[in-house]
């Protein structure tokens, strides 16, 4: 356990060493044996300088600015609704540049592949043919839109912006865990972190050589462009919210405000034969792009779900019609499917002939019988995920589970393998933390790059690191208790790229 | 160009900080008079209540009760709390046509207002509470001027503000020299009262020294130039926000709220107290308010919610 610190003004002391258990985990800033690594080396010696008061007080500030900010959500209580901020680290976690530049390349394989492999499915489907990918697997997922075939795609970008979960397990290296291809959220917190970085550590952010993110808003708005028709010479772009309620929705507004585009709801627009209209106070002004943030199902009362309020009647056949474009393109879902996940190698491999440079994480698929029986048999050892669901619901990890959920859960999985998949349970990276604003311990940790794609693929050199705040969690996700910390990808030093 | 929906809330952020920062003042204002045992001190609180619209004259024998439901009601939506939420719910929803500056001072006030310590921190230092309300607005209020373009949002923005102060000083004014009211207020401790709730006391003083006469105030309310409380001052802004909004427009020939906004700048320009003093204030405080909710009406029409079929390309 951690000790309880001596107040006063004594620099910190190293982080809690007994915080630590070594070999459990890789931990991004100590090696073995307790040497500190050397990228980390800047901020670890400024830490060692601050007294833990300081850091509360600066993990205060931090908090009061993302309060001040809005970056909130909402938590609707019976007597006041209250606002509370995701829970914010100042810690920040460093990537080397050499270790990036694989990353980038492997980010940019992976997403060039998944779009290849979205216009296939949605075209020609040759791949099914070849029967590379089951056809079942692809045709009955609940994401698969059969309203997008042969759908024109401008530049076959279909997911224009796609923020992959990466991990790095104990062996030390990157692999991906999965790929987000539908409406993938969390970007604005990239920039807010680091934002807040940049005033918490301003010494150490100069002499540290960290690459920028503050482009992140202006590649999106050129992505975004790039999608256009290239007869409307100056396009409209709109971000489409749900509304205010999102939870996502401070992310909407503040990349509209920072593209300088409107922020649309589905009750701002129209269609009138087919055409896009967003209701000005100076009458009806069209729309040429639209980044939505709005799931598949929302997105068109008329082509998707009839309940929806929160799309556009008649959109979807504008697209069709080619007068709108709709980014990310409906029906992405299908490639990041869990199922799926498991084909990505093959995937890149049958469209571009190489391997893929960033590996996945071994995955069981319970349709299959034989990898069903090794799943129930090793139920203690595995984690088991539902292929539709996301954000960490409807998911066992064995090794937490009592007996009696791991029971409950064979049963289910039983009675509907097809919906299921498994894969080990990986020692997360652990990052050093400040926790209850006194003590630095380690807590798991993983990245989240984003990558944009339309006329051309470029990825953001940093990445919101999601952390799993309750020690010794594994689960990530800010609806699980998750945090995050800001993501700096260093430079390579000037000697190695001459 | 700019979506109606947005101009939509920049408009009633501007209503709704208005009315807050009007009803601090009364709040303020009644809870001050009232420290004394006098007269004039009931009938402040009762020009105070009646302002509002409380028919409970009960009420004003309670003033700090009253002020704390108008203050901190959660369950009335007209009350300060309640229409700072408002407004900043307003302002979330176009989060990206504000800027920063302007957002962070109107989030800061709501999350002072309905922090879990806000009732004891007004039971506690009420004039102070209050006060830093009204401080606070006017700080979101230079923000905004200092800050944000002074194109078509801010014009909204204003809109919202001027259509409210015109009301909201009509509605005063009414209380206190309307011709149906059995009660005319001529204590001059109760007159200064009133001239502290529209925020004129020290501009009156300049221009008409100490001498607090009902008449004078009147003159001051509704028709000094250069007073921004002052109705002839509100509704010449309204005229300008509203021109200004209609260039931008392709008017299609039609009677817009401008000119609704031009006919009522006139009547408050060719009226003049002593022709009020003939005939009652009243009817001209009715206009203002009837002019004004047709204003509001009209701008609706033909901003916010109009029909698509009139703006469908051809």
């Amino acid at each position: 356990m951690a000790k309880a610190r001596v107040t006063g003004t004594a620099p910190a002391p190293a982080p809690t060493e007994a915080a630590y258990l070594p070999g459990v985990a890789f931990d991004e800033m100590y090696a073995e044996g307790g040497m500190v690594r050397e990228h980390y080396n800047p901020i670890h010696a400024r830490l060692a300088t601050l007294s833990p008061e300081a850091l509360a007080e600066r993990q205060k500030t931090l908090e009061r600015s993302f309060l001040l900010q809005g970056i909130t959500f909402t938590v609707y209580g019976a007597e006041a609704t209250t606002e509370r901020i995701i829970p914010t680290d100042l810690i920040p976690r460093i990537i080397p540049g050499a270790e990036w530049n694989r990353i980038e390349k492997g980010l940019i394989q992976r997403l060039k592949a998944l779009n290849m492999f979205l216009a296939d499915i949605y075209g020609e489907q040759q791949i099914l043919m070849d029967g590379v990918v089951p056809r079942d697997l692809v045709l009955g997922a609940a994401s698969y839109r059969r309203e997008m075939q042969h759908v024109f795609v401008p530049h076959k970008a279909y997911a224009n912006v796609c923020g992959s979960d990466l991990i790095r397990g104990q062996d030390g290296e990157f692999a991906v865990l999965e790929d987000n291809l539908r409406v993938p959220s969390g970007v604005s917190y990239m920039l807010a972190n680091r934002d807040a970085a940049k005033r918490t550590f301003p010494g150490t952010f100069r002499i540290a050589n960290v690459r920028p993110v503050e482009r992140y808003p202006d590649l999106l708005l050129a992505t975004l462009k790039s999608m256009a028709a290239e007869w409307r010479p100056n396009p409209q772009v709109a971000v489409l919210t749900p509304g205010v309620y999102n939870s996502a929705y401070y992310e909407h507004a503040y990349l509209a405000r920072l593209m300088g585009v409107p922020l649309v709801e589905g009750r701002d627009l129209v269609v009138h034969e087919n055409q896009v209209y967003m209701r000005t106070t100076t009458g009806l002004r069209r729309i040429d792009v639209i980044y939505r943030r709005v799931d598949d199902d929302f997105i068109d009362p008329l082509t998707f779900r009839r309940d929806s309020g929160l799309g556009v009647a008649g959109l979807f056949n504008a697209y069709r019609a080619g007068n709108v474009v709709i980014c990310n393109a409906p029906g992405t879902g299908v490639a990041d499917d869990k199922a799926v996940y498991a084909y990505v190698p093959d995937i890149i491999r049958y469209y571009l002939d190489e391997d893929a440079i960033l590996p996945n994480i071994e995955t069981f698929l319970c349709r299959e019988p034989a990898q069903l029986s090794h799943v129930l048999a090793n139920l203690d050892k595995l984690v088991v995920k539902a292929v539709g669901a996301s954000g960490g619901y409807g998911m066992l990890v064995g090794p937490h589970a009592s007996q009696k959920e791991r029971d409950e859960f064979a049963t289910v999985l039983r009675a509907d393998p097809g919906n299921y998949i498994a894969q080990p349970t990986i020692q997360l990276s652990t990052a050093p933390c400040l926790i209850d604003g006194a003590n630095i311990e380690p807590r798991h940790v993983d990245l989240r790059p984003f990558i944009l794609s339309g006329e051309k693929t470029v990825v953001t050199p940093g990445a919101l690191t999601r952390v799993a705040l309750r020690r010794g969690s594994l689960v990530v996700n800010s609806s699980q208790g998750g945090g995050s910390k800001d993501t700096w990808v260093l430079s390579e030093p000037r000697s190695a790229k001459s | 160009m700019m979506l109606a929906r947005v101009a939509d809330s920049l408009y009633w952020i501007g209503r709704y900080v208005e009315r807050a920062e009007h009803l601090s003042r009364l709040s303020d204002v009644m809870l001050n008079a009232t420290l004394d045992q006098t007269d004039a001190a009931a009938q402040a609180a009762y020009i105070a209540l009646s302002a509002v619209g409380d028919r409970d004259q009960a009420r004003a024998a309670k003033p700090y009760e009253a002020a704390l439901a108008l203050v901190m009601d959660r369950k009335d939506p007209n009350s300060v709390l309640m229409s700072l939420a408002l407004a900043r719910e307003n302002a979330r929803q176009v989060r990206d046509q504000i800027t920063t500056e302007t957002w962070e001072r109107l989030n800061l006030l709501f999350l002072k207002v309905t922090a879990d310590d806000a009732p004891q921190e007004f039971e506690r230092q009420s004039s102070a509470f209050l006060h830093d309300i009204i401080a606070d607005l006017h700080l979101f209020k230079g923000a905004a001027d200092a800050t944000m373009s002074h194109g078509e949002g801010w014009r909204f923005l204003l809109l919202g503000v001027h259509i409210e102060r015109a009301q909201l000083i009509a509605r005063l004014l009414e209380v206190c020299f309307g011709d149906t009211r059995g009660r005319r207020v001529t204590d001059r401790l109760a007159l200064m009262s009133l001239l502290r709730m529209a925020c004129a006391l020290e501009p009156y003083l300049r221009q008409y020294t100490a001498e607090i006469e009902p008449r004078y105030i009147l003159d001051f309310l509704l028709f000094d130039e250069d007073f921004p409380r002052s109705i002839r001052f509100a509704t010449a802004r309204i005229e300008e926000d509203l021109t200004s909004l209609a260039r931008r427009m392709d008017s299609h020939g039609r009677a817009g709220p401008e000119r609704l906004a031009g006919r009522l700048k006139a009547r408050l320009q060719f009226a003049d107290v002593e022709e009020l003093e003939a005939t009652g204030a009243s009817g001209l405080l009715a206009t203002v308010t009837t002019e004004c909710a047709r204003i509001h009406e009209a701008i609706y029409e033909t901003f916010v919610a109009y029909p698509l079929e009139l703006r469908l390309p051809a």
